[in-house]
């Protein structure tokens, strides 16, 4: 500010106070700003009011906020957060090769559709398939002997016009569509022959996805919710 | 609390897209800046809107944070500062005026006419003490109540260009004096 004389010096200063007071129109406080990008001493001149007028607030008591505010902020900010770990890995997989395709036969035994699917006894397999937050919860029974998987929707359900998608992740193999969950709360899902013996041990994920399942032997959508296969 | 080192780091990392340095600086500052909103605003659930506001503002602005010169607290408050005002000011505007005669009637000894320790602060009032209490009350006002040159004008009722000469002569003299 060396080569200005005092009274424009003054003047830079009164007008980065009223700047950083909020006194200015839009129109001067707009043509201040712009004069401050490319005015080193005026956002100097700025700055030096900004931290002399925020010494005003030193003895104001600072207030938790509630959770519900860091709650809603990430909503905002990373609506992802709520997606389990796994959608990177299955994206990789899902845009890989795609997997044989594998026709799932979802079985819907009329007598059962009336009383509900009933628990295999003494099942060895289950897994609990279920998001971080819990939005969706679906336990698996399986019985490696009959291919029978047993699914309980316990919270959670498809998006209107979606549907939720039940994989099969076995080791490092892409995953394989086990079928589309149906409407029902509970069901039964017949696991083809070939992957019988491949269950135990994997992880079962759920995708969304359009309704009917996904189109192209992948999962499409965003994983809601994974659970490890493990022994009863 | 975090160190003006831990807090340019953490904004630094934010503005990278670290969501955990993020997490670390709104878990050690977003108490003050709630009661900086509360301060201006006196509505608890207008505060926390705004408190969420001013984050988002900072996470999309945290890259832009170095360029500006300011501490990472002034950074910080002026933006809890500026985002309250505007609300404040949004409200003022649609007419519901209740807050703003209360804050009227409590005449200015709020929290900040309280006793203070921290040597920032205390440069400030020795200056603002050599201007003539209603100016300095005039500053304070467009600060923490975002008062405008006509909301000035009309309470200590005189002209706005008049109440506009006075602000700008304290100003002045409060620079002058804060540069001793």
């Amino acid at each position: 500010m060396s080569d200005r004389d005092q009274p424009e010096k003054d003047e830079d200063h009164i007008l980065a106070g009223e700047y950083a007071l909020g006194l200015l129109s839009s129109k001067d406080a707009a043509a201040f700003e712009a004069r401050m990008v490319r005015d080193p001493d005026l956002r100097a001149a700025y700055a030096q009011w900004a931290a002399d007028f925020a010494a005003m607030t030193e003895d104001i008591a600072p207030q938790t906020p509630p959770a519900r505010v860091w709650q809603r902020l990430e909503a905002e900010l990373f609506p992802d957060t709520r997606r389990p770990g796994w959608p990177r890995r299955l994206a990789l997989w899902g845009g890989g090769l795609v997997a044989a395709v594998v026709l799932v036969l979802i079985v819907f035994l009329p007598d059962l559709v009336e009383r509900g699917p009933v628990l295999p006894v003494d099942p060895p397999y289950v897994a609990q398939i279920a998001a971080e937050d819990g939005s969706l919860i679906v336990q698996a029974i399986y019985d490696d002997a009959t291919g029978t998987l047993f699914v309980d929707r316990e919270a959670g359900g498809a998006a209107p016009g979606r549907a939720l998608e039940l994989w099969l992740i076995a080791g490092e193999d892409a995953p394989v569509s086990l079928g589309v969950m149906p409407q029902d709360t509970q069901a039964i899902l017949a696991v083809p022959d070939d992957l019988r013996g491949r269950v135990a041990g994997a992880v079962l994920a759920i995708s969304d996805e359009p309704a009917g399942g996904s189109p192209t032997g992948a999962p499409t959508g965003e994983v809601l919710a994974t659970g490890a296969v493990r022994d009863s | 609390m975090l160190t003006r080192e831990d807090m340019e780091h953490d904004i630094l990392r934010a503005a990278n897209g670290d969501r955990a340095a993020f997490r670390a600086l709104y878990d050690a500052t977003a108490p003050k800046l709630l009661g900086v909103c509360l301060r201006v605003l006196h509505d608890r659930a207008e505060a926390e809107d705004v408190l969420q506001e001013i984050y988002v503002k900072i996470w999309h602005n945290a890259g832009r944070y170095s360029a500006n010169g300011l501490s990472p607290m002034t950074w910080l408050i002026t933006i809890a500062r500026n985002s309250a005002v505007d609300r404040l000011r949004k409200r003022r505007r649609a007419g519901a005026s209740d807050a703003l005669d209360e804050r009227i009637a409590d005449g200015g000894a709020g929290p900040e006419a309280q006793a203070v320790a921290a040597s920032e602060r205390r440069r400030l009032d020795t200056c603002m003490e050599e201007l003539p209490a209603d100016r300095a009350e005039a500053v304070r006002r467009a600060y923490l109540d975002g008062e405008t040159y006509a909301d000035l004008a009309a309470r200590f009722d005189v002209p706005l260009n008049t109440m506009r000469t006075w602000l700008r002569r304290s100003l002045l003299k409060l620079r002058e004096c804060l540069s001793r």
